[in-house]
């Protein structure tokens, strides 16, 4: 279904200075937001300062470099960033509200509130993404009636609004959407909630005309849902939950799939399953993209505890992909992933575990025993990337006060991190 | 604030009058029900017993979800309860029809409540809530039966429905298993009790749903219950409950506990509970306790001259989750396995009820309740903020209603075959007086 463009956006704001040092002056100002609607109310501005070093920092701690000026009042959830505009959604929002995702400017070392946009109908913003032209802007909504929302850019500070995709396969919630281009051609990847009786499942959109996307795939699949995806190259991954990893052809995997009409490669079950997400690491300094990154995403209370590991899994052979390490943080659980892969560096959510920067390049599954563990309720050792010395950096667990990191994303020598308790952290990205 | 819904309390009254005006037409013996079974007792003749009941409501509720304020009516615990014996006792049939689904499907206001999906609201009951077949027997001074059927797992205290407040506690969940296809049995020796269950650990996704047999057996629970004195029981239980929240099976298991004391006057004037209760979490998959909510509740009623005075003090622990569009309303299924929070719920409840102004087969008693609560978050990390979702620290609710009933009152729900312990209803939840029909084994 489209939408036409309709009425203005907000007004951009003047960033209030942040108070340094120990002092934690609250200022309160209006913001007007307004998008896709004659809705002018105000959006609260609380600018404090962010949580500031607990000064028990570890050598291995990440530098800060600032955090936002503006702290929302509203739960953070995704964040993506492309040049220096970063966008960050909100999760779990009152119903009257509407959900908001805030755009910043994130040229300098403090991200700089710009502007807010309404997405009304969605109590949820669970994904963000730019396409790779940098073209248009989608998010997800939840729960019902599901959507992905289309957003051009040829502002990327005024997102304009382009159509709102939702029909009966997306109405129960669309928690994750990937977007990526196959054979030249621009597809999102939306992971449905289940509702009632309805299973979880994937729908494939064609959106190589935003004004109107074209549902071209949709299968149940999941055990019990499909959480995310990952594309790349025409293969996609799939993130199954207790079903594990799937991996598809969808025009790159020369098994003659296509997004209408995918063929499964293979599939991996991977320890204690709760698959989340993924990411398929290709090495520009080697040409290698023998392994897949795998969270696990465990029982978490939010702003409290969180549960689950990184899986490494070879993928050499995508018809029999096989575990072959893991990195756990005991009390912590990973959530979404970014990579800096001219240097082989994994940066992780890690929700109550702030952000690890991990080493990736080179032989991930071969090590001494002394370098091997049995990840939690398995029989099975394999390399703890831990014992082999691969995290490089911790991010954010130095802080004052807690943090629960939702996303990462490294982008030009910074490492941006989106937080549910605080709002949006730029980091100094790790060097070798 | 919301206005009544004429529809709903339109419908819900025609119901009520409809099985209020059915259940006579049975030319059935009436018998005090569901007392416990001795071993003398398995020599009764064949008796038949009708209850019926519904609670025309109305509650105000101050600071509910998102700080609202309602007041919504409706016809809460519309229940029918038949049952009796066959085979000289060694068989009984019992059920109970529930009309929730129709009177209340919204749920019930109730600041505080959760389960199977519902959140500040307490959840309607399935329209089959009770469907046990029991089968009898004793070997000299050892009674024992097994029980099969949809109903109660054998663990905590009685359901709310027979205790003398109209608002469940939030302990609900906590404290007892409903609904659940089952097989119990149990045996009694002198004061002693024990009875167990196996039982399919899916919650009802509506009250049209059925237990999904292919999980039958999938969680299991024991009580043990001690009888020392003539109105007093001392209760311990425990169950390991499946994947109670996700009927696919992939959610967390529960670990359960719930001991109690529970005294009772000899003419159900006077009754007094408390209770502990405390569920685990727990991820099969990691083999790992993730999460745990305790409660802790003492109740009590006086009834003299067939005015009953109520209290409740309770402590409830209740997990917090991502609200839908509906903010009465959690995802189910979920969507992951996390929780946004643990609250601390502490209320009071007063309840007042008096004599029936209605004489005839169908007494009304009315009753006012008022509740104070008092949420905060467990741990401060959290981000479920109680207060500013309520806009409030402390939310309140005021109930009035009528308890309307065809037949003689229950005195327990909960137990099945010999597990039932003699003993009078509570009398606060109204018995006309000088009832003759009434009978206590001693």
């Amino acid at each position: 279904m489209t939408i036409p463009s309709s009425s203005r956006f907000s007004q951009l704001r003047h960033p209030l200075h942040r108070i340094a040092g120990g002092l934690g002056a609250l200022l309160v100002l209006a913001l007007g937001a307004a998008c896709g609607s004659d809705d002018t109310s105000t959006e609260p501005i609380v600018t404090a300062n962010c949580p500031a070093a607990s000064g028990a920092s570890s050598g291995n701690a990440m530098t800060v470099l600032g955090c936002g000026n503006f702290k929302p009042t509203r739960t953070t959830g995704e964040i993506f960033v492309r040049g220096s505009t970063a966008y960050t959604t909100t999760w779990g929002n009152p119903s009257a509200a509407a959900s908001v995702f805030y755009i910043w400017d994130v040229a300098g070392n403090t991200p700089t509130l710009v502007d807010s946009v309404k997405v009304d109908n969605a109590t949820t913003l669970g994904d963000i993404a730019v396409s790779d032209d940098g073209a248009y802007l989608v998010v997800a909504t939840e729960r019902t009636p599901g959507a992905i929302v289309i957003y051009s850019l040829s502002n990327p500070r005024q997102p304009q609004l382009v159509s709102r995709f939702s029909n009966a396969e997306t109405n129960a919630g669309v928690h994750t959407a990937e977007i990526g281009r196959v054979n030249g051609k621009l597809y999102g990847f939306l992971s449905i909630d289940p509702l009632g009786a309805t299973q979880a499942k994937l729908v494939i959109v064609d959106l190589s005309n935003p004004a109107s996307p074209q549902q071209v795939f949709s299968q149940t699949i999941g055990s019990p849902y499909v959480h995310d995806t990952f594309v790349r190259d025409g293969i996609l991954f799939l993130a199954l939950w207790n079903a594990g990893v799937a991996i598809w052809d969808i025009g790159g995997g020369g098994k003659g799939g296509t997004p209408a009409a995918p063929v499964e490669m293979g599939r991996v079950q991977t320890a204690n399953g709760e698959v989340h997400n993924i990411w398929w690491f290709k090495d520009p300094s080697s040409g290698s993209a023998k392994y897949a990154f795998i969270g696990e995403e465990g029982p978490g209370n939010i702003g409290v505890s969180a549960l689950g590991d990184i899986h490494v899994v070879d993928v050499s052979n995508m018809a029999a992909p096989r575990e072959v390490a893991f990195y756990t943080v005991p009390g912590a659980g990973t959530h979404n992933f970014s990579m800096d892969e001219p240097n082989g560096i994994l940066y992780a959510a890690y929700y109550n575990g702030g952000v690890r920067a991990l080493d990736v390049r080179g032989d991930l599954g071969s090590c001494p025993d002394a370098q091997k563990s049995t990840p939690r309720n398995q029989t099975l050792p394999l390399c703890d990337l831990s014992k082999m010395g691969r995290e490089l950096k911790v991010g954010l667990k130095d802080r004052a006060e807690p943090v629960y990191i939702w996303g990462v994303q490294f982008l030009n020598g910074s490492v941006y991190a989106s937080d549910m308790l605080n709002g949006i952290w730029k980091l100094r990205a790790v060097s070798r | 604030m919301r206005p009544t819904s004429s529809p709903t309390i339109a419908t819900a009254i025609a119901t009520a009058i409809a099985m209020l005006v059915i259940a006579p037409t049975f030319a059935w013996a009436q018998h005090e029900g569901h007392e416990g079974m001795t071993s003398d007792s398995v020599t009764r003749a064949t008796r038949w017993h009708l209850m019926a009941q519904a609670i025309p409501v109305v509650t105000h509720a101050r600071n509910t979800a998102e700080g609202a304020d309602l007041t919504e009516g409706y016809l809460s615990q519309a229940a029918a309860m038949a049952g009796g014996d066959l085979l000289s006792g060694h068989l009984r049939l019992q059920g109970t029809l529930n009309a929730e689904g129709l009177t209340m499907e919204r749920g019930e206001l109730s600041t505080g409540a959760f389960g199977e999906g519902y959140v500040d609201r307490r959840h309607p009951h399935t329209y089959l809530h009770e469907m046990v077949a029991t089968g009898l027997g004793a070997a000299g001074p050892l009674a024992y039966s097994i029980s099969a059927g949809r109903g109660f797992a054998a663990f905590g205290t009685d359901d709310p429905m027979m205790r003398p407040f109209e608002k469940y506690p939030i302990n609900h969940h906590l404290s007892q298993i409903l609904e659940r296809a089952m097989i119990t049995g149990a045996i009694r020796f002198g004061p002693a009790i024990v009875d167990a269950s196996t039982f399919g650990g899916d919650e009802p996704t509506s009250p049209g749903s059925a237990p999904l047999m292919r999980r039958l057996g999938d969680s299991w629970s024991v009580r043990a219950t001690a009888l020392p004195l003539p109105g007093v029981e001392l209760q311990g239980s425990y169950a390991r409950v499946a994947s109670p929240e996700q009927r696919a099976g992939f959610g967390l298991d529960q670990r359960k506990r719930n001991v109690s004391a529970r005294l009772i006057s000899a003419d159900g004037g006077r009754y007094l509970l408390a209770e502990w209760a405390r569920t685990v979490d727990r991820d099969h998959g990691r083999n790992e306790d993730v999460f745990a909510y305790e409660s802790a509740l003492a109740e009590g009623s006086a009834t003299v001259r067939g005015v009953s005075l109520a209290l409740r003090l309770e402590q409830t622990e209740r997990p917090e989750e991502e609200r839908l569009a509906d903010p009465f309303r959690v995802p189910r299924p979920a969507s992951d396995l996390g929780i946004s929070g643990v609250t601390r719920w502490r209320t009071a409840t007063v309840a007042l009820m008096m004599p029936s102004p209605i004489s005839g087969p169908i007494p009304g008693y009315p009753f006012i309740e008022v509740e104070r609560t008092s949420p905060r978050a467990r741990d401060a990390r959290s981000v479920f903020d109680a207060q500013s979702f309520y806009r409030t620290g402390s939310p309140w609710m005021v109930t009035a209603g009528l308890r309307l009933r065809f037949g003689p009152l229950h005195a327990r729900m909960g137990r099945y075959g010999v597990a039932v312990p003699d003993g009078p209803p509570i009398r606060a939840l109204g018995i006309p007086g000088g009832d003759s029909s009434s009978h206590h084994h001693h």
